[in-house]
């Protein structure tokens, strides 16, 4: 799929933090939508604009998708099998686990790569940076650890 | 505000995402191992002209266009911080998504990101319900 170059995309996104904020008021976040998922049998809290936010990323998705030439409809990532050499049920366990390490580590950290790497750095946040020092280094640790284990780098 | 302009904006954000390819397991897993620096391109960019941006709305505007005060400050710090980071790097990889991506690829028809999807509730739930109350993340954050 044709998309943009790295620096129009650094630009959009970066653009959205301070536009966003301009519209509604708020600081763009996307983990925190999560624990609302959670609590979406409750009342809907101060915070539930999130969920929203959440819902709306598919369709953004399926937009881009649009108009590079899809959306291609796959059950399992052909990427990651050649990456790693999983497939099927083993690799949905294992999407599933990496995303229960991201769901749980998010609420530890108190945000996620948008709302600590993106929003949190732009101010200058030293909870931030600690923060995506650790995405970074918890990344690069879990792929090289991967790859070894998959047998060796390719 | 109306719930339609969030999604809108989700929308929006869930669009960059996918252009920037972060959606990408290739482009996440080249990340980490330097062999594809696109993210990192990304990201810089991204955190220069969120800082720029930021910096000007803090000098013209203390309101926002729906009426209320902006309201974006730092995250604040505390001793989970760098092992939920960890933690957080080890499911990126895993996964080659984050929360947002993870979302943005269901879009893109990538079914199987519903168990990456799935996985992040089941985290985010689980930390919830184990954190003691004084480390417990506001759901604000």
């Amino acid at each position: 799929m044709e998309t943009w170059p790295f620096w129009l995309a650094g630009l959009g996104i970066g653009a959205f933090v301070p536009l966003f904020a301009l519209t509604t008021g708020k600081a763009l976040g996307i983990s925190s939508g999560y624990s609302e998922m959670c609590a979406i049998t409750k009342p809907a809290s101060a915070e539930r604009w999130k969920l929203w936010f959440a819902l709306g990323l598919p369709l953004g998705g399926l937009a881009s998708a649009l108009l590079g030439g899809g959306p291609s409809v796959s059950t399992s990532s052909a990427e990651m099998t050649s990456a790693l050499g999983v497939s099927g049920a083993a690799q949905l366990l294992l999407l599933a686990l990496g995303g229960a390490f991201i769901g749980y580590g998010a609420r530890m950290a108190g945000g996620c790569t948008s709302g600590h790497s993106i929003v949190g750095i732009a101010q200058g946040a030293k909870s931030s940076l600690i923060a995506t020092i650790g995405f970074m280094a918890g990344g690069f640790a879990a792929t090289w650890i991967a790859i070894l284990l998959a047998g060796g780098a390719q | 505000m109306k719930p339609v302009v969030f999604l809108s904006a989700g929308a929006l954000f869930g669009f960059l995402l996918s252009q920037a390819r972060a959606t990408d397991y290739a482009a996440i897993h080249g990340m980490f191992k330097l062999t594809d620096l696109h993210l990192f391109g990304v990201i810089g960019v991204a955190i220069a002209t969120a800082a720029a941006g930021l910096a000007l709305l803090r000098r013209g505007a203390s309101t926002a266009l729906n009426g209320e005060r902006i309201n974006v400050s730092p995250k604040p710090y505390h001793k989970a911080v760098f092992a939920g980071g960890l933690v957080f790097g080890v499911g990126w990889a895993l996964s080659g998504a984050c929360p947002g991506t993870a979302l943005a690829q269901l879009g893109e028809g990538k079914l199987y990101a519903l168990a990456t999807v799935s996985g992040v509730v089941l985290g985010t739930w689980l930390r919830q319900r184990l954190a003691s109350p004084s480390v417990k993340p506001a759901r604000a954050s």
